[in-house]
């Protein structure tokens, strides 16, 4: 019998410094510990600050998601300030939201994902050949045309943002640009060209409208066999070689999904509020524990900081009631850390109790919710794939590429209802109080929670995707979800574990994963990987 | 072959996402046509775990020759100067940078965070973040006021919050063609080439600032100077001359220069009133004016020009 540790250190190709300590046990890993390895501390940075710092700090919290930040950062104010938005400023805030996300998903794909499908370890397999051809890292046909392609959609962001990544442009009221009718016609134009060079000719070889007629995996494989084009089309490769090589077999997660869903509809958050934001948005909100859907109330997220190196706090409080971090000065490499105790920079946050699962594989799975309002995405695919195979390492890719024809489709049409004679910002009036802004970055749940006292901010929390998906155990010692999804997974060749990096990176998490391999008897380092 | 290595500290990874925007020339022109060879890049870089280690070691050892080390995001050295906030493969960050940029021939501080601390070294500066060779505007920073490369120049500042990608790429350029020696530092070891002119070079409301004319959120035309604190006269960056996503920058999409390629971003560290506001003197003068010019001067000679200017006639169509 062979128990071993694997420390991957670090994973690569995800954004930040995310290392994972695996304990194996024939080729198996049995246990799995996540540690963030940076502390940058912008809420700390953020109070006593004006109390539009947000707008600026946020949105270079990350620099891949920095819309989405900006999304939950104006959208908090809006609640603190009792602000009024126009129709037209809930569209260009939408169409910032969805033009950064569907920039990701080429992005990501090509980048950060399908690299790995031509590793070695998948060379005895008919369709590597292939796989190595498209999408091999900047030599791979596909490769150059997807990442090309994924610049288009943030120039639609800077017509109206000014530039992507961080701009401001949402703020409290509205946004701060005022498009004339060629900066419509523009941000039509370069969304076409989007599909036209990449989104229907390579990925997916049918119009958008065909491939939104599937609604179910039948309904994908039968679209699979259709025709040339879409068994050859990279969407068609990636079914036919995901299933070949096994990503189904792996990387199953928590089985509990969240998402605070997103695309404030243009007419039903005009008054914003907490409680108004649930029925207002057109991708769905939810929690799903596997069985059945709740509501994504915010008062039920609560923070662990057992495992965190935060010192001041006591456990599972919600945001608002949490304190601005205090740095532990005992953070440890991964090497020398003790999981019993603080191990990562990530904090634990739970819902209703639960690790939750957050990103596009949650989305569709509140799409496909039955109690999904008129105005919002109806769409029973992934309940169906859910049933039929479950999570894994597959079905989260899939999710993620799955949103790229319908957020094309509502950009389009976002673009069509903007009025240029209506306002885009009404001024509002600034005043002490509370607000919390939510959203889907392209990689999962964000909600910013915010106080107002006197004039500066009392408190400003941040829960990102990454958070949720990459954070420690909580003080039950209940794995997170990356923590959960690499438990089961088997790995061929101890040397490259190329498996725990494809479970990392199906999760998107925004930080570079380092995985260490560890036997799990002797807790003595096998290999050290940067993936 | 010019041979790059590229790691982040307390970074966002604005700078990559920007970087992988670039269109003249793109990434992948970069590697294929100009010979870069990335010998690692956390998010685009295809080494994984031991060979990582062992590129960074060769790099340190001398074995492999860096010609350019370019770093994103800030020196962290907190808690208490241990850079324990930062680990790395296996050592604290700051480690890395001391020991990468002693054998590089250029050092490259890409964005704020890199070249003066940014966002990150807002008091009270929880993470201990410094600049390469800056702190906001004080010469020092990680590596030292008197730090130069093997090539013999100082820290290449390219600020931004992120950096354009045209800026990163055409100097990545300019060293593997062979003309580095032309690129001129300023004060602020920040290339001339691009930092010499104010972003209001080119902004399409630069008459409206000449003629005092106010612009406004959600408003079309007007010059955001007067009002919501755009920095476009006190800041040199080539926003508006190498536009942003090929399309568009800050200032022409109503959206006020927050003066990110200058030392001190974000500046007077959001204090109360400071952010999207013009900062004034009794209620009137702004407080800040165009260099070369005292803010009464200014504002006098605005208003002057306000009076013989025909606002009517201003277009403003949609």
């Amino acid at each position: 019998m062979s128990l071993k540790e694997l420390n991957i250190s670090p994973v690569g190709r995800v954004e930040g410094d995310l290392d994972v300590k695996v304990y194996m046990e024939n080729g198996v890993v049995t246990r799995a510990h996540t540690q963030a390895a940076m502390f940058r501390g912008f809420e700390k940075i953020l109070q006593g600050k004006d109390p539009q710092s947000g707008l600026i700090v946020t949105p270079r919290a990350c620099g891949i998601c920095g819309g989405s930040h900006l999304y939950c950062a104006s959208s908090a104010l809006d609640v603190a300030w009792q602000t009024t938005l126009s129709p037209n400023a809930l569209l260009l805030r939408a169409i910032g939201q969805a033009t950064e996300t569907i920039q990701s998903i080429p992005r990501w794909f090509y980048a950060i994902f399908a690299t790995d499908m031509a590793n070695k370890k998948f060379a005895n397999k008919p369709l590597y050949q292939e796989v190595v051809k498209r999408w091999a890292a900047y030599v791979g046909t596909s490769f150059q045309t997807g990442v090309t392609a994924s610049g288009r959609p943030v120039e639609v962001y800077a017509l109206f943002g000014g530039q992507w990544p961080h701009s401001s442009y949402m703020v409290p009221g509205g946004v701060m640009c005022a498009p004339t009718l060629k900066d419509i016609t523009r941000a039509h134009a370069i969304m076409n060209q989007f599909r036209n060079d990449w989104l229907e000719p390579v990925w997916l070889g049918c119009s958008i409208e065909r491939y939104m007629q599937i609604k179910s995996w039948d309904d994908m494989m039968e679209w699979l066999n259709e025709n040339e084009s879409h068994f050859n089309s990279d969407l068609g490769l990636l079914l036919r070689a995901g299933i070949e090589f096994g990503l189904d077999k792996f990387g199953q997660g928590v089985g509990k999904f969240l998402a605070w869903g997103t695309y404030l509809h243009k007419d039903m958050y005009n008054k914003p509020t907490i409680e108004a934001r649930n029925p207002a948005v057109i991708s769905p909100s939810g929690f799903w524990d596997g069985t059945n859907y709740h509501p994504a109330d915010h008062m039920q997220v609560a923070e662990h900081v057992k495992h965190a190196w935060y010192m001041n706090q006591e456990d599972a409080l919600h945001p608002f009631d949490e304190p601005a971090p205090m740095a532990s000065t005992d953070s440890r490499t991964l090497e020398n850390s003790d999981f019993n105790s603080k191990y990562s920079w990530a904090k634990a946050p739970r819902f209703m109790g639960h690790a939750a699962e957050t990103g596009p594989l949650a989305r569709v799975i509140m799409n496909a919710n039955p109690a999904n309002a008129a105005h919002q995405i109806q769409d029973p695919l992934f309940g169906d794939i859910m049933e039929k195979m479950g999570p894994s390492v597959f079905t989260r890719v899939l999710a993620r590429v799955h949103e790229a024809p319908r957020i094309y489709v509502m950009i389009n049409d976002w673009l069509s209802q903007v009025r240029l004679d209506d306002e885009f910002y009404i001024k509002p009036t600034e005043r002490d109080g509370i607000g919390w802004g939510a959203t889907e970055a392209a990689r999962g749940a964000l909600a910013h929670w915010i106080k107002i006292k006197n004039g500066v901010i009392e408190n400003y929390q941040i829960v990102a995707p990454t958070t949720w998906n990459v954070g420690p155990n909580d003080s039950e010692g209940k794995a997170g979800p990356i923590e959960t999804a690499l438990e089961g997974t088997e790995i061929e060749d101890p040397h490259d574990p190329v498996e725990v990096g494809m479970v990392a990176r199906s999760f998107d998490s925004c930080l570079v994963c380092t995985v260490h391999a560890h036997d799990n008897k002797t807790g003595k380092e096998l290999a050290k990987f940067k993936l | 072959m010019t041979n790059l290595i590229w790691l982040k500290g307390g970074a966002c990874s604005g700078n990559t996402m920007s970087f992988l925007n670039a269109q003249q020339p793109s990434v992948i022109e970069l590697i294929t046509d100009f010979g870069i060879r990335i010998l690692y890049h956390p998010t685009v870089g295809l080494e994984i775990g031991e060979q990582v280690n062992e590129v960074l070691n060769e790099a340190v050892s001398g074995t492999v020759p860096v010609d350019v080390f370019v770093f994103e995001g800030t020196v962290i050295q907190g808690s208490q100067g241990t850079g324990n906030m930062n680990y790395f493969a296996g050592r604290v960050m700051k480690d890395w940078v001391e020991d990468l940029a002693k054998v590089a021939n250029y050092v490259v501080a890409i964005g704020d965070c890199a070249t003066w601390g940014g966002i990150m070294a807002v008091p009270p500066n929880p993470s201990e973040s410094t600049g390469m060779q800056f702190h906001k505007k004080e010469k020092g920073g990680f590596l030292g006021s008197n730090f130069k490369t093997k090539s013999g120049l100082p820290v290449i500042n390219i600020p931004g919050c992120p950096a354009h990608p045209d800026w990163m790429t055409q100097i990545l350029v300019a060293i593997a063609t062979g003309r580095a020696e032309e690129v001129l530092l300023d004060d602020f070891h920040r290339p001339k080439t691009f930092f010499t002119d104010f972003v209001q070079t080119g902004c399409t409301n630069a008459n409206a600032f000449s003629e005092h004319f106010e612009g406004g959120f959600g408003k079309r035309g007007g010059c955001l100077f007067y009002e919501v604190g755009c920095r476009g006269p006190m800041t040199r960056a080539a926003c508006n001359r190498i536009l942003w996503n090929r399309t568009s920058s800050k200032t022409r999409a109503n959206h006020p220069c927050l003066g990110c390629t200058e030392p001190g971003f974000p500046h007077h560290d959001l204090k109360k009133g400071s952010v999207f506001k013009t900062m004034k003197y009794l209620g009137f003068f702004p407080k800040e004016s165009p260099e070369g010019m005292s803010n009464i001067a200014h504002y006098i000679k605005s208003k002057v020009n306000k009076t013989f200017s025909d606002q009517k006639k201003r277009n403003l169509s949609k």
